[in-house]
């Protein structure tokens, strides 16, 4: 099959970048067959129709995003394009595996921070890096959360190099997003081509959620054998994602509750119900460490449930992800996880970093500031893509302030090379043009180990862009992994 | 020098209020140069619930829920302490120098060094800015040791802050300090805090009691002492040695230690939260009577 046939000879790759769905030579690979046999068959105009189905359904369906930036109108649709994109099987073997041993390693490492600290004392990774750290929590100190594990929910974020190889871009172990929308992608692209999945080689998504209930049970202090009470605490409907908490909670079938629904008395939580108060066991935050307890740690958070800090630290309530392990979702400390893969497994990772540049040493910060004009720079310690500079494409003033912000505080930045991130065939008002993309797959850690099935792609709606971030206005693809094994 | 110990806090509430979330860090902790024999915590209405731990500073913090409405919270911390003399006076000079304890930090693989490393850096109300690191170059001599420096530092903040009660609350930030040379103890312990960890010299808080003495031929009031703050610096030799910049004195057998932590916020004596309206009356007394 060729690209002539694909998108009428006018798909204009993006030189040195991979493309997910056509090769170099501008043959389609295996995984995408089906898409493009139905773009042969069916030609632009039936893609337009579709898109506006899908479009609707969206819109029926009520998925939306919030963006703190539009004011009074909070709740914008969720922007999801017509082509999905193809991964085969085989090769998500391979890196669902290579999620599960780095998510492995960082709760051994985060368990270790807030314990016997053995890898700072070994020197592996700097000491001052990891304390001086404002996500290092010293309340969370001397606490060992069931299996060791703090992170249990982790969404790494991945990209691919030129040559198409998967690398990581950052590890969101704080309150990841995105996965509802990964979900959901799927429910929509179902109703839009049922043709398309009529032939089932493309692996299922849908068993996240259960996977969800089942790792947040397993975390449940209750001895007694009586089932979990298990509540996700949401900041509320203002919240970015507050799509997702209610999502979610419905989707497993626990309680979605705000901090004031609940109360900490004789050292336990306690959900409050029409039926009277209800023991809570397991609690899946989806508000920041640091307003989750007034008491423990900002006062004047009103978002917390004061008390909460006490009770976990008596393992009569568990909290996932655990107070605390956001330490090392900091991009500083993401230069230093090949290391500390090898330091706790013995093994070398499966899946590469970025090459990162710590403006903390000195020599590496010279080397950032003499090449600003080909760098990424990012805060150690923002997400959202707030704070970004992208060198290449910032004006000499950028740059400048960039630098001055740098040498004020080193430690607050890292810098990377500018990646060619792959792109994917998107369907714009012209026709199909390649956009940059990333992949959010989502990890789950408590009794058992357990990786999404693909995960949530995120795409840069303009053209030449490389910000995929939702809050900055990027879009998605739903995801296929392709059974290639038989 | 042995000592009673007791230290009032009083909440009286306009109107009742209910859930009361506390945390409290009044206990006196055991040292080497300090044997706590008894502490007791009295907490009124005596309905409330309490817990306590080790925090990772290693003061002892307690807990205390009281969920049915009340109109006043009591806090009332009984300890009996001894205190034993230091000798540090004679040991600064036998400290590490700037240039050996920053090889330490480098090289050792110690708890001690570790914990040591983590109070080289700023903390959440210690900032360490270009104005408070500037004071400390032209205290520096050739060949002194690190605690002969920082005896300096609390010298020349003795002799150049004036020491103003009222003049700061919690949430005044060393920048005011520093612009009007003024503040009480937890200001200038923060301050010299500030100072020697921007030279990387591990420097930690101190929470703690001062023994005032009456004026000649006065009797001693009851209530008249208060909490007290000062600091601490790490040499590799010797541990953690403390200096009082309010006073100009090395703390000895006058200072009684609660607790140590990165900065004020981690020794706060009782924070807490309640639900309900209106204002509330605080009441502190300390006293710390000899035996």
């Amino acid at each position: 099959m060729s690209l002539e046939n694909f998108t009428g000879g006018r798909y204009p790759l993006t030189p040195h970048c991979f493309d997910e769905l056509v090769t170099n030579a501008g043959t389609v690979r295996p995984p995408a067959g089906a898409i493009a046999r139905f773009i042969d068959k069916h030609g632009a105009p039936e893609l337009f129709k579709r898109q506006q189905q899908l479009n609707q359904t969206i819109s029926d369906m009520g998925v939306c995003f919030t963006l703190y930036s539009e004011g009074a109108n909070i709740d914008r649709a969720w922007p999801l394009d017509v082509i999905p994109r193809t991964i085969p099987s085989s090769e998500w073997q391979r890196t669902s595996a290579g999620l599960k041993q780095r998510l492995t390693a960082l709760n051994l490492f985060i368990d270790d921070l807030y314990n016997q600290q053995k890898i700072l004392k070994d020197g592996i990774v700097p000491a001052d890096l990891v304390l001086h750290s404002k996500n290092f929590l010293a309340p969370c100190q001397g606490v060992s959360p069931r299996y060791g594990v703090w992170a249990n929910i982790c969404g790494t974020d991945l990209v691919r190099d030129e040559h198409g190889t998967f690398l990581v871009l950052e590890d969101n172990l704080r309150v990841p997003s995105g996965v509802s929308y990964m979900l959901e992608n799927r429910t929509v692209m179902k109703r839009v081509f049922p043709e398309l999945f009529a032939d089932s080689t493309i692996v299922p998504v849908d068993d996240y959620p259960a996977q969800l209930w089942q790792m947040l049970a397993s975390l449940s202090p209750r001895g007694d054998g009586t089932p979990p009470c298990i509540v996700v605490l949401t900041p509320g409907i203002y919240n970015s994602a507050y799509f997702e908490h209610s999502f979610l909670a419905q989707q497993m079938g626990v309680e979605l509750a705000e901090n004031h629904d609940f109360f900490v008395e004789d050292d336990l939580v306690w959900l409050k119900t029409l039926r009277g108060k209800r023991q809570v066991d397991v609690i899946y935050r989806r508000v920041d460490d640091i307003f989750i307890d007034p008491l423990a740690f900002r006062a004047d958070s009103v978002l917390g449930i004061p008390g909460l800090i006490n009770v976990w630290r008596k393992g009569k309530v568990a909290i996932a992800n655990a107070p605390g392990s956001g330490v090392a979702d900091d991009k500083v400390i993401y230069a230093f996880v090949p290391k500390i893969i090898e330091y706790y497994l013995s093994e070398q990772p499966l899946i590469q970093n970025v090459e990162t540049y710590l403006c903390q040493d000195p020599l590496e910060q010279s080397y950032v500031l003499a090449n600003l004009d080909k760098l990424v720079v990012k805060p150690a310690n923002e997400s959202g893509g707030y704070g970004i500079m992208i060198g290449p494409r910032a004006t000499p003033l950028e740059r400048e302030q960039m630098a001055a912000a740098i040498k004020a505080n080193p430690r607050n930045f890292i810098a990377q090379p500018t990646l060619n991130l792959s792109t994917a065939p998107t369907l714009c008002d012209t026709g199909l043009e390649p956009r940059h993309l990333d992949l959010r797959p989502f990890i789950l850690q408590g009794a058992e180990l357990y990786c999404s099935t693909g995960g949530l792609s995120r795409v840069a709606l303009t053209r030449g862009s490389l910000v995929v971030n939702s809050s900055q206005g990027g879009g998605s693809k739903d995801t296929w992994i392709i059974n290639d094994e038989g | 020098m042995k000592y009673q110990i007791r230290h009032l806090t009083e909440y009286v509430y306009q109107q009742p209020v209910a859930n009361s979330y506390n945390l409290a860090c009044l206990t006196p902790r055991s040292l080497p140069y300090q044997d706590v024999t008894y502490t007791e915590l009295q907490i009124y209405p005596a309905t409330a619930q309490r817990s306590h731990y080790t925090d990772y500073f290693g003061n002892i913090r307690h807990f205390i829920h009281l969920q049915p409405p009340h109109e006043q919270l009591s806090v009332i911390s009984h300890a009996k302490v001894t205190v034993m003399p230091r000798g540090n006076a004679a040991r600064l000079s036998s400290g590490y120098t700037m240039q050996q304890l920053a090889d330490y930090l480098q090289q050792s693989k110690t708890t001690e060094a570790v914990y040591a490393r983590m109070l080289c850096q700023p903390s959440r109300m210690v900032p360490c800015t270009a104005e408070t690191a500037a004071l400390l170059p032209p205290l520096q001599r050739q060949g002194q040791t690190v605690l002969q420096l920082a005896e300096q530092l609390t010298q020349y903040i003795y002799e150049h802050f004036i020491y103003t009660p009222g003049f700061s609350t919690i949430v005044t930030p060393l920048s005011a300090v520093l612009a009007h040379r003024r503040g009480v103890c937890q200001d200038f312990a923060q301050l010299a805090i500030s100072c020697l960890r921007a030279h990387g010299i591990p420097t930690r808080y101190v929470s703690g009691y001062l023994e005032t003495q009456p004026a000649p031929g006065q009797p001693r009031l009851q209530g008249a002492d208060a909490s007290h703050a000062w600091f601490s610096v790490f040499d590799p030799a010797l541990g953690w040695i403390d200096f009082d910049p309010t006073n100009n004195v090395l703390p000895c057998q006058q200072h009684l230690t609660i607790a140590f932590g990165r900065d004020y916020a981690d020794v706060v004596p009782l924070k807490g939260l309640v639900q309900g309206n209106g204002g509330h009356q605080l009441r502190v007394a300390v006293d710390v009577i000899p035996e």
